[in-house]
């Protein structure tokens, strides 16, 4: 038993090993929601947006579309995200009003996303593979004890961040937040809430992306979650973004 | 109109959780502050509505339907009652399908037979490979797809998709109205009006085939035999001129790049025609892409070269207009609800430059006003330079739904 609590508190001590176990709590086959956007610019006003999410596959080589629902005007655009374990993700942009899709390069990846706090970036998936990690501390969020770790992205990633604050809960392995560093400078913050188990998978249900630099924040409201949903690969693909325009 | 009635009963009677629709009204007012020689009308007003309706009976089969409406001040819209299909209409139709399709998919197979858009290629300041997507070019500058009738068989596995696109019934460009400023007629002697007689349209189908890989880097290969959608012009003995759509044959290729710093983007196409009225011509466009914070930056140059005159190359052909030029796009996000857009073209030669500047401000939730300025100026044998006298300024409201 002591041999075991021993190699639980070194285990919890190597920061590689509590970010993976992090993941590996978050497994599951597929993922969908609908999310709820509301981006509050330096003056306070309000604009809402809504999506449906999918995914599916595991860690690393997962597929994700963001399909718009509103406002009107944007309904029907979408985002194909292809992660790959080696590399930075694929990503295409479908809009229907000219009918095509487009490719969203690496370097284009720092532009915020369709009005809203999140970068691009910040909708790939991060695998835990693609970072260095480092524990910097203990820290309580949110009446929560949680480990602090620092990821600084390996040389096959390309990020527009040069290092991130990664805090995870000690209780369930949740992720409560993550602040995005630019060279030394804190870029974005997205703070983790609302966090429930939802088939045996602790998952926040509301994030809030602050962007400092500009000083706007984009609340993302997770609503109708579920996991391992029946879903088809080929519902993940270009085509699949022109047929469901 | 019972193609209306269908639609409208479909969207209807199916109205469920496997029904989505989308829409907008708009209203669209033109001022041009200079008179044209044969056009003094200076401001205009437009209305369309246009409503879009997907129904999805099955996992595997969608059926999209959709229609525009529309009236505007100045005759550039048909007022006669009825549904459109054909597009081949001179002005814009009253009302129009523009898209009634059915698309069945199984695994890494999808059919798409109707009315549809179809498009292929991926520069935007010039697509030479685009061949199934003609356009209304009633004011040249201010373009929009027409959508046309075909069947579209795509196999899509791992990186690489095969389009085969087969196209029973041509679709021509819309081109500007002779009595309208944006039709630029040579001058004629006192007394003679120019009369355009019924039009040339090719009786046989277009069929295309485009393969597709996508990687790191993007890359793609075409082949298209059909008419050109741009009319070329006969005048006839009685001084009126018809319009004809020579064959053509298009071979040709386009690749996105990704670099570190920007995205290289390309693509080349040679057109042939049987027709011997009709130059044989060889398009090439090379275009960089870069993202910036809340900037975007296109910029290109479009060339041609001619690799076979024809004997009588009198045409409407804004692909070939915008050739030997140099093009660019910026754009910058000033948030959420509100964005600048600034575009030029300037012909190398220095005789003809187009800049557009447009500010977009969303309302609430369905509602944005867009305000754009277009500065045409030029000389009268240039392309762009022969509108010389059209810059002017839209004002669109929006509503979405």
């Amino acid at each position: 038993m002591k041999q075991i609590l021993l190699l639980l508190f070194l285990l919890q001590q190597d920061p590689r090993q509590i970010v993976e176990e992090a993941q590996r709590r978050t497994n599951a086959q597929s993922q969908r929601y609908e999310g709820t956007l509301q981006v509050v610019d330096a003056k306070s006003k309000i604009t809402e947006k809504r999506w449906q999410y999918d995914r599916i596959g595991s860690h690393g080589s997962s597929k994700s579309v963001l399909r718009f629902t509103t406002p009107a005007e944007v309904k029907g655009v979408a985002l194909l995200v292809v992660n790959h374990p080696e590399r930075s993700s694929d990503q295409w942009m479908w809009t229907p009003a000219i009918n095509r899709e487009r490719r969203i390069a690496i370097q284009d990846r720092s532009t915020r996303f369709f009005g809203t706090d999140f970068s691009f970036e910040d909708l790939e998936e991060r695998d835990t593979n693609q970072f260095e990690y480092r524990l910097v501390g203990n820290e309580n969020i949110d009446g929560v004890d949680a480990w602090k770790v620092e990821s600084t992205p390996r040389q096959t990633k390309v990020s527009q961040y040069t290092r991130s604050i990664l805090w995870i809960r000690k209780d369930n392995y949740a992720l409560a937040q993550i602040e995005n560093y630019s060279k030394d400078q804190l870029v974005r913050r997205a703070h983790y809430t609302d966090i429930r188990n939802d088939q045996g998978i602790w998952t926040a249900h509301q994030i809030e992306m602050h962007d400092l630099k500009r000083n706007s924040r984009t609340i993302l409201k997770i609503e109708k979650l579920s996991y391992n949903v029946p879903m088809k690969d080929d519902n993940f693909t270009l085509q699949s973004l022109r047929r469901e325009s | 109109m019972r193609v209306l009635l269908a639609i409208l009963l479909a969207a209807a009677t199916c109205f469920a959780q496997d029904f989505t629709q989308r829409g907008f009204l708009e209203n669209l007012g033109t001022l041009y502050p200079q008179d044209a020689k044969k056009d003094h009308t200076n401001t205009i007003g437009e209305s369309l509505f246009r409503y879009e309706g997907f129904y999805k009976p099955r996992a595997a089969l969608q059926v999209a339907g959709a229609i525009d409406l529309r009236i505007d001040t100045h005759q550039q819209v048909n007022r006669d009652l009825k549904l459109s299909w054909s597009d081949r209409e001179l002005q814009r139709p009253l009302a129009e399908v523009r898209r009634l399709s059915a698309l069945y998919h199984s695994g890494s197979v999808s059919f798409e037979a109707g009315k549809q858009f179809v498009r292929w290629g991926k520069t935007d300041i010039l697509t030479p490979t685009d061949r199934f997507a003609p356009r209304d070019f009633l004011e040249v500058v201010d373009n929009d797809f027409l959508p046309i009738t075909a069947a579209r068989l795509t196999y899509e596995k791992r990186s690489n998709t095969l389009d085969v696109v087969w196209s029973p019934r041509f679709t021509p460009s819309r081109i500007p109205l002779l009595n309208q400023r944006w039709a630029v007629l040579p001058e004629l002697p006192p007394g003679f009006v120019l009369h355009e007689a019924n039009p040339d349209f090719p009786g046989g189908s277009q069929v295309g085939v485009r393969w597709n890989h996508v990687g790191n880097v993007e890359y793609a290969a075409s082949i298209y035999e059909g008419f050109n959608h741009l009319p070329s012009f006969e005048a006839l003995r009685d001084l009126s001129i018809r319009r004809f759509y020579p064959k053509l044959f298009m071979v040709g290729g386009d690749f996105a790049v990704p670099t570190p710093w920007i995205t290289v983007k390309g693509e080349v196409a040679q057109f042939n025609s049987n027709d011997e009225r009709v130059d044989d011509y060889f398009q090439y466009v090379i275009q960089l892409e870069r993202q910036s914070g809340e900037w975007f930056f296109v910029g290109g140059y479009a060339g041609e070269a001619i690799t076979n005159r024809g004997t009588q190359s009198v045409g409407f052909a804004p692909d070939r207009g915008l050739t030997k030029t140099l093009l660019g796009r910026a754009g910058y996000t000033i948030d959420a609800n509100r964005s600048i857009a600034f575009e030029a073209a300037a012909r190398q030669n220095g005789d003809g430059t187009w800049v557009k500047f447009e500010y977009s401000q969303a309302l609430g939730q369905h509602w944005r006003a867009t305000a754009n300025l277009t500065l045409i100026r030029g000389e009268p044998g240039d392309f762009l330079g022969q509108y010389n006298k059209n810059s002017h300024a839209i004002l669109i409201v929006r509503y979405s739904f």
